[in-house]
């Protein structure tokens, strides 16, 4: 089957047809103290995955709130009775002056959760895909991610030894490893995104004190007499130099968060662009500006409504994601056979309840 | 009965046309080729979709699908069809704003019972457990705990007289520079040296001993542990940094109202021992800078500390505790003018008590504390 007119990915849904769900999950997450939540969730991805047209039908969303349930459960006992324990017991450490071991102690419980970090991201994709349906058919993945969160770790670690230098090659490398292990239908998922794309949009992390520099220095071209006569000439209000110093600082913060949505842009781009499956070529054509009117709109959307638009962000991020995804290529349907990987019945594991987030 | 269905068979990815027809208790699929079934009614589930289609899988069947339209599904069918699950569980049955009324009055319940029941429970838990569980807890203190011949004497004399039927298990001053008194797990109290330091006589040393022991004989360290243990599973289920917030505040102390049954305690015990409650009153006044006659005091003082030294070293302590000025109130309403009180401790004994830490040369040096 070929893709005949416009985009592959579609997606159909409106706010006023999600607004009843998102209110009544509100609703029902406060009256339960938020045990609801997770069949909030549920319901939320049920109607997102509804709305979303790939070719020539919807995807459907399988997952369940009793597993996501029965997953936080389970991260409960194997987690957090340990680490109750953990915070009680290193607090007798302490006082019974057993510092090195409370230290040691700790030291350990950072590193299990570092690396179950990295088994659970591993474990969201393969959660999601396992349930997931398309024409009768979904993905999953045969790999349990055991193996993921030791890459995770020492990737991540060797990532930031050089000044942080190689955080992208471990980001990309990441990436290719998890989407290699994953598979829809009978074909896996093939992924060989590159360093180098995303890489000049890194190094403008580095160059961000110099542009800062050139930023001030035209400042002080410009106003900068100002700046001088306040230390001066008592004439000139403070209040100048003290609008002058939040500005700046503002100013800091907002460059730093653009050029991380700048980099993150192009990593999506050029990991979901280096994402094949079987006779499927996907990408993602979100530029910077679209990031930038997503996060602002966000932000509008919530003070706007004073906090309650945060029920609509979901929707809005699926929204963004489908809209900005593209796939070309050739489904042969009698060939889509049914998925043989293992579907574990609680919310798949212990760790997809962290649910850190798939992408 | 018959209708004109799609259907994916889970199996592959085709969409297939078929016309279902079935009885009562069960249906058949029959395609252009092909025929599947029977199938039981009673194996069907639907699907909460919107859109113009009615969805069904099948029990045990991942994928498997059949669809039609809503507006041309036959009566006699409908009947047969089950309802859609939408909220989930036992709210479909009887309806949104009914389930979060009873979810409502469930959640309040609760939050009552995991805020009331440490009360109930602590004094139930057998005291031999609490008190290994605080040995293993405490232990000794990292050697901490400060011992000369003649300030463990002088230490025993106050024991004796404040706590005569000896509730607590033992009484220890700890070599930490805190103005600090706790009552830890296991009928235990330590008294920072700190604290020592700050009071001006033993008396008031004896009230915060009295206030401690409150604290050992309600059992309120042993409620505030299954406190502790208690939230941190019930709101568990709430977001993370909400739920552990509200941990955070509730279990950061006993709650007022266990301090002032603590402070009743200590002024019954002051009563009893002779020991005149004005002293810890003023050592409350000296805490509360708002009160009155507070520069007068502190001329006394020979300028041992800055007073900002003092306020900052004050705070940690009443950062869990009722305010001064009405813990200053309760217990200068207790003193009686007719009665003549006699001291905690001879003026020698105290001495000792207060330079136990200085003159211990075994004990943990102040700096090597916690991490």
């Amino acid at each position: 089957m070929e893709d005949q007119q416009g985009s592959a990915f579609g997606f159909d849904g409106t706010w006023r047809e999600y607004a009843p769900i998102a209110f009544t999950n509100l609703l029902l997450t406060i009256v339960t103290l938020g045990f609801y939540r997770f069949w909030a969730t549920t319901r939320t991805r049920r109607y997102l995955w509804s709305r979303t047209r790939f070719i020539d039908d919807r995807l459907e969303w399988t997952g369940t709130g009793k597993e996501l349930f029965l997953g936080f459960l389970m991260v409960l006992v194997l987690l957090g009775l340990p680490f109750l324990f953990l915070q009680f017991g290193v607090q007798a450490l302490v006082i019974r002056g057993f510092a090195g071991v409370a230290m040691g102690t700790g030291f350990a419980a950072f590193v299990l959760i570092f690396y179950l970090g990295g088994v659970a991201r591993f474990r969201a994709v393969r959660y999601r895909l396992s349930r997931t349906y398309w024409h009768g058919i979904r993905g999953g993945s045969d790999d349990g991610g055991w193996k993921y969160g030791w890459s995770y770790m020492w990737r991540n670690v060797v990532g930031m030894i050089p000044l942080y230098l190689m955080v992208p090659w471990a980001m990309i490398s990441l990436w290719n490893e998890r989407w290699n292990k994953m598979s829809f239908g009978p074909h896996g998922f093939r992924c060989n995104a590159r360093v180098k794309p995303v890489f000049k949009r890194f190094l403008l992390f580095y160059l961000a004190p110099f542009l800062l520099a050139i930023i001030g220095v035209a400042y002080v071209a410009t106003i900068g007499g100002f700046i001088g006569s306040v230390f001066l000439h008592t004439n000139y209000p403070p209040v100048i130099a003290a609008i002058a110093l939040v500005v700046i600082i503002v100013g800091i913060y907002a460059l730093l968060g653009l050029i991380a949505l700048a980099y993150y842009a192009a990593f999506l781009r050029e990991g979901i662009g280096a994402l094949r499956l079987e006779n499927l070529d996907f990408q993602f054509e979100a530029t910077t500006d679209d990031w930038l009117k997503l996060f602002f709109g966000d932000i509008l959307l919530v003070v706007g409504t004073l906090g309650i638009g945060w029920i609509f962000l979901q929707y809005r991020h699926w929204k963004f994601f489908i809209t900005h995804l593209e796939a070309y290529g050739e489904i042969d349907l009698n060939a889509l056979t049914q998925s043989t990987t293992r579907e574990s019945q609680h919310g798949e594991g212990l760790l997809d309840a962290m649910d850190v987030g798939a992408f | 009965m018959e209708a004109e269905v799609w259907h994916y068979d889970g199996r592959n990815a085709n969409r297939w046309g078929a016309r279902l027809a079935g009885d009562a208790t069960s249906f058949r699929l029959i395609g252009g080729s092909w025929e599947s079934g029977p199938y039981a009614w009673a194996d069907l589930a639907a699907l909460d979709l919107p859109g113009a289609d009615a969805v069904f899988g099948l029990k045990e069947a991942p994928g498997w699908r059949i669809g039609l339209p809503q507006d041309a599904i036959p009566d006699g069918l409908a009947a047969l069809l089950p309802r859609k699950v939408r909220y989930g569980g036992f709210i479909d049955r009887i309806g949104l704003w009914k389930a979060s009324a009873v979810l409502a009055s469930i959640a309040a319940l609760a939050v009552f019972v995991g805020v009331s029941a440490p009360g109930w429970i602590a004094p139930v838990v057998p005291q031999s457990f609490e008190d290994n569980l605080g040995d293993a807890m405490v232990g000794d203190f990292g050697g901490r705990f400060c011992a000369t011949p003649q300030g463990s004497a002088a230490l025993k004399a106050l024991t004796t007289r404040i706590d005569p039927d000896a509730n607590a298990r033992s009484i220890e001053v700890a070599n930490i520079p805190m103005v600090n008194a706790v009552a830890l797990p296991g009928r235990r109290i330590v008294i920072f040296d700190g604290l020592l330091q700050q009071a001006k006589s033993p008396d008031e040393v004896a009230g915060v001993l009295g206030h401690e022991l409150g604290h050992v004989e309600h059992r309120d360290t042993m409620a505030a542990l299954l406190r502790q243990l208690g939230l941190s599973v019930i709101l568990g289920g709430m977001n993370g940094t909400a739920g552990s917030n509200i941990n955070a505040l509730l279990s950061l102390s006993y709650g007022r109202e266990a301090e002032h049954e603590a402070d009743l305690t200590a002024i019954a015990k002051m009563r009893a021992a002779n020991i005149s409650p004005l002293p810890t009153a003023d050592f409350f006044r000296r805490m509360e800078p708002a009160l009155p006659g507070k520069g007068a005091k502190r001329g006394r003082n020979k300028g041992e500390r800055s007073d900002l030294e003092d306020e900052a070293q004050a705070l940690n302590w009443l950062a869990s505790h009722p305010s001064s000025a009405s813990r200053y109130a309760l217990f200068a309403d207790a003193h009686d003018t007719r009665r003549t009180y006699a001291p905690a401790l001879q003026p020698s004994e105290w001495r000792a008590l207060r330079t136990m830490c200085a003159s211990d040369k075994k004990v943990k040096p102040v700096g090597a504390f916690g991490l």
